[in-house]
């Protein structure tokens, strides 16, 4: 596994055309690479690192800044859920709290069968559709706990299945 | 900096350079902004809030561009509503700013207290506590008590090694990006970063080893408190407690100015040691600015389990400590016997005194031959022909200026010119790099041209046949600066590529004047000294081809440095050695006499710019070690060759009577000292760091022949015969590391692990010729010896040669690039 596969050949290239010196495609290539390992790894900042010719340490800096890459080894559906005001107030706060009970999890955690990280995060401009979030940044809007059991439990089907 | 403009600090006017700084232009008006994040060596940033000043303009009348005055006839200033920060203020003609009104204080004592929110308060464990500019700036305008709640403070790391010499304590940095934008804007090495944000936010570094840079000491210089340390004087002293020495670096061409701060140590019998080394203020040195080596490559000055601590002779087969009297008696009783056939090879970390005295023994005795080590750099003869013009600073480099490095990896070689030339790049200068390999230069160079290492000497004529284009721009440019190593090259070679690259300078007129001519990357800190003195790579060729009976060795590691040494050696009759270290002695050596480091005795190197500098005593002498000029001077009154001499400061004075370059030059001269831009190292140490003031002299640049319209001519390049490898042998090219195992520098435990293993740097496509793999041991026989060392197959090696680091296994490299067997070991 890497972002050195052929596979993301194609789009790599494509990041590059866009702008004058590699060391500004580093975003995109990191979300790339978020998308290949699920996470910024320690790998993925290198292969980054030496594909857009930065010190390592630049590109850690930038994954670091940016809330949007992960730093930590996530799920494989990544479940944030906004708990901002406008969304509290039609239940999102409650709804969050539910989540996590029924994945067993605290609030930034990883259920037990890996599939699944719940964290809390500020305002994704969906307040008049909450209780929302977003699964690896699409979002799932005007939701419930059934809706929600239902995803849950379908992806863990697919998991399985996946695995037999 | 021509045109001033008038600015008005506190309703006085002042006159300062058009463009400047706001900092720096109070700063000259005796004006003090505190600052954190402004470095008067680096961009502004505007992070730390700390310069606020009230600020307005004159108002003029836009048509007529007359000053508009108010109902009182005073002129009429436009204030900014808000306060300003001063450090991203370039001055304008009728700037007004304020520095001392309650609104400023204010401000002031706020931006402390908003720092003060999450700093620990460890003064009284902190290596930067009385040297500290939040210290310092916290009791001038700080709020004097706090209002928050200790146990709210944020708990953090206070031990998190950047690398294996600087530490992190992450509860005291107040995060002004220093460290990092020297590592970016000054060093180049942009190995350190924030991570996180806002309240998270840490400097990180994710490079392998960790905070890889040649410059890191540096950080915890302008690092305004004390969260960068040094793994050398982390807890080591209090500041107030340090005696200042000012010395120079022993180990480079450079020459940087050094400040030793001395204490008396318990762990070493209550004597003086150096607690650290500090950068001495030179602009046109060292800036501010050391090497990594030069800070942290000391502690052979204190190291008595290496040292050689008392003369010892050799008595039948016998080798015996003995008295001083003894051991002179029995050295002077040898040098009668020898007849006039006596010879002196000396190092290039000898002092200008020692090499006299040295000379006045030699050829009193009637010798004639005179040393260099290591005999691997010729040409000194032309860099004191037309080397860089006297006034030269490389910090003046820039648009339209050039600078051609060729034959050296100047980075390993000497770092701080490799710091300089990467910002004289920045401030537009070509930077063309000449060499057998890729090299850490070429990320600092506009034009990178590789040559084969069989063609090495003959550079010059690939620049002008091949690269014509490249050529051109260098000899068009307004200033030149041509700096030549001797990287696969032989002495031969290097003549003949110092020669081309003195005429390469002279046809394009870029001679005897500032800021153009030749350097060299000489090995040691005094490798001009010895030209000056006399001493020449040639005669030591000479030495080796025809041993006399009775040859001085004066600070010179020749097995540790050529192979061959061994064998030649065992020709020669009595061989009388000067030596700091005591398991130096060579086999079969009559006598080794013990002597002084830089740091025990005074004395004086020129640097690779011909700059004459001196150093000051700064410690008691180890054992029973003598300056060597001393041990020479009294062997001579032993011998009756003359007068006793006192103090090295006398030595200089007759250097100055008989050797025309020296005219003039007397310690004296070289202590005077000017003021110098940025004013750092006063009291105020948030400006420029910890950079000690210059106080013991900026030396003294001797002219070059060129220099006051002196003629110099092109001379003949005499191209030896091509070096080529054949029949399955490949080219042997040994190169420098900064960080080696080289005697010197292998009492300074600390930076061991920065020290590579011995390796050699091979091309792939070789190594799959040859059945060798990545990380293989690999046996290479050249020049005489045999090394076993491992393989790195990488792109750092050009097809048909390896790259050889010296003075990495016990095993010396061969001295100069030589055809080889490299085989499977």
């Amino acid at each position: 596994m890497s972002i050195h596969d052929k596979k993301y050949a194609e789009r790599i290239a494509a990041q590059f055309a866009k702008y004058p010196t590699k060391r500004s495609a580093v975003m995109p290539l990191l979300y790339i690479a978020q998308e290949e390992y699920g996470w910024i790894s320690p790998e993925a900042i290198q292969e980054v690192a030496e594909l857009c010719n930065m010190d390592s340490t630049q590109v850690k800096s930038i994954a670091g800044f940016y809330t949007m890459y992960s730093e930590k080894p996530k799920g494989k559906y990544w479940l944030q859920v906004c708990t901002d005001l406008p969304c509290a107030l039609r239940g999102a706060d409650e709804f969050y709290e539910e989540l996590k009970a029924y994945l067993e999890v605290e609030d930034g955690g990883t259920s037990r069968d890996g599939l699944f990280t719940v964290e809390h995060v500020m305002c994704l401009a969906a307040c008049d559709k909450a209780p929302m979030l977003q699964c690896n940044f699409h979002f799932m809007e005007n939701l419930d706990m059934d809706k929600m059991k239902a995803f849950i439990e379908e992806k863990r089907a697919e998991a399985k299945k996946h695995e037999e | 900096m021509s045109d001033t403009v008038k600015i008005y600090i506190d309703d006085k006017a002042y006159d300062v350079p058009a463009g400047m700084n706001l900092v720096d232009a109070a700063k000259m008006a005796g004006n003090d902004i505190p600052v954190f994040c402004y470095h008067p060596k680096m961009e502004p940033v505007g992070m730390c809030r700390m310069c606020l000043v009230e600020m307005g303009s004159i108002q003029k009348d836009r048509a007529s561009g007359e000053v508009l005055l108010d109902d009182k006839g005073n002129p009429q200033i436009r204030w900014f509503p808000k306060l300003q920060t001063a450090c991203t203020t370039n001055v304008s003609d009728g700037l007004v700013i304020r520095t001392n009104t309650p609104q400023v204080d204010q401000a002031r004592e706020n931006v402390v207290e908003f720092l003060l929110t999450s700093h620990p308060l460890d003064c009284p464990i902190c290596d930067k506590g009385g040297e500290c500019p939040l210290q310092n700036l916290t009791m001038e305008h700080g709020p004097g008590s706090s209002r928050m709640v200790y146990s709210d403070k944020l708990k953090l790391d206070k031990h998190v090694p950047l690398g294996d010499l600087i530490f992190l304590d992450e509860e005291r940095c107040i995060q002004c990006a220093r460290c990092i934008r020297f590592q970016d804007e000054i060093a180049g090495d942009d190995v350190l970063a924030f991570h996180e944000r806002g309240r998270s936010l840490q400097i990180i570094t994710n490079s392998d080893p960790g905070f890889d840079s040649y410059f890191s000491g540096n950080t915890a210089d302008i690092c305004p408190v004390g969260a960068l340390t040094t793994a050398d004087f982390r807890f080591g002293a209090r500041p107030w407690e340090l005696t200042e020495v000012p010395s120079i670096c022993p180990h480079d061409a450079a020459g940087s100015n050094i400040s030793l701060s001395m204490r008396l140590d318990r762990d070493h019998g209550g004597r003086a040691i150096i607690k650290r080394v500090m950068p001495r203020q030179n602009e046109n040195v060292n800036e501010i600015w050391i090497s990594d080596k030069t800070r942290f490559g000391h502690h052979f000055t204190r190291d008595e389990h290496s040292r050689l601590l008392c003369p010892l002779v050799r008595r039948g087969g016998n080798f015996n400590e003995t008295e001083w009297k003894t051991a002179l008696e029995y050295a002077a009783n040898e040098l009668q016997l020898a007849g006039g056939s006596v010879a002196a090879i000396a190092g290039s970390g000898m002092s200008n005194e020692d090499l006299w005295e040295l000379r006045q023994l030699v050829t009193g005795l009637g010798g004639e031959r005179l040393g260099a080590w290591p005999p691997t750099h010729a040409g000194a003869d032309l860099v004191a022909q037309v080397g860089v013009g006297q006034g030269t600073n490389l910090g003046d480099l820039g648009k339209g200026d050039a600078v051609l490095i060729v034959a050296s990896d100047l980075e390993e070689e000497v770092p701080i010119w490799r710091l300089r030339i990467k910002q004289a790049h920045d401030r537009g200068a070509l930077v063309v790099v000449m060499n057998g390999r890729p090299t850490r230069m070429d990320d600092f160079a506009s034009t990178v041209i590789h040559y084969d290492y069989s063609k090495a000497a003959g550079a010059f004529d690939l620049l002008q046949k091949e690269h014509g284009d490249t050529a051109r721009q260098l000899t068009g440019a307004k200033n030149l600066v041509v700096i030549a190593g001797a990287e696969g090259v032989d002495l031969a070679g290097s003549r003949a590529l110092m020669q081309a690259a003195a005429n390469f300078l002279i046809e394009s007129g870029h001679v005897g004047k500032p800021n153009n001519g030749l350097m060299a990357t000489f090995p040691g800190a005094n490798g001009m000294g010895q030209y000056y003195l006399g001493f020449t790579p040639e005669a030591t060729q000479d030495i080796i081809a025809n041993p006399p009976k009775v040859l001085f060795i004066a600070q010179a590691d020749l097995l540790f440095d050529d192979p061959a040494a061994v064998s030649w050696l065992k020709q020669v009759e009595t061989i009388i050695q000067l030596t700091l270290f005591a398991e130096e002695p060579v086999p079969g050596v009559t006598a080794a006499l013990p002597i002084q480091s830089f740091a025990e005795r005074d004395g004086s190197f020129v640097n690779g710019e011909r700059r004459v500098q001196r150093f000051y005593t700064a410690q008691g002498p180890i054992g029973q070690a003598l300056p060597a000029w001393q041990v020479l001077n009294r062997l001579g009154v032993q011998l009756g060759l003359g007068r006793s001499k006192l103090s090295a400061s006398i030595l200089m004075n007759e250097i100055a009577q008989s050797i025309p370059a020296f005219a003039g030059i007397t310690y004296k001269a070289l202590a005077h000292v000017e003021p110098q831009f940025p004013l750092v190292g006063g009291d105020d140490v948030y400006y420029g760091g910890t950079a000690y003031r210059n106080k013991g002299g900026l030396g003294v640049q001797i002219p070059a022949a060129a220099d006051n319209g002196g003629a110099v001519t092109k001379g003949k390049v005499e191209k030896p015969a091509a070096i080529k490898a054949s029949g399955g042998q490949l080219l042997v090219v040994p190169a420098t590391r900064l960080y080696n195992r080289e005697r010197v520098f292998r009492s300074s435990e600390l930076v061991h692990p920065r020290v590579p293993d011995a390796y050699v740097a091979m091309n792939a496509a070789d190594a799959r010729k040859l059945g060798i793999e990545n990380g293989d041991m690999v046996s290479i026989s050249a020049g005489g010896s045999t090394l076993k060392v491992r393989a790195h197959v990488n792109g750092a090696a050009p097809q048909g040669a390896v790259i050889l680091p010296r003075h990495l296994s016990d095993t010396p490299a061969p001295l100069a690039i030589t055809a080889g067997e490299v085989s499977k070991a």
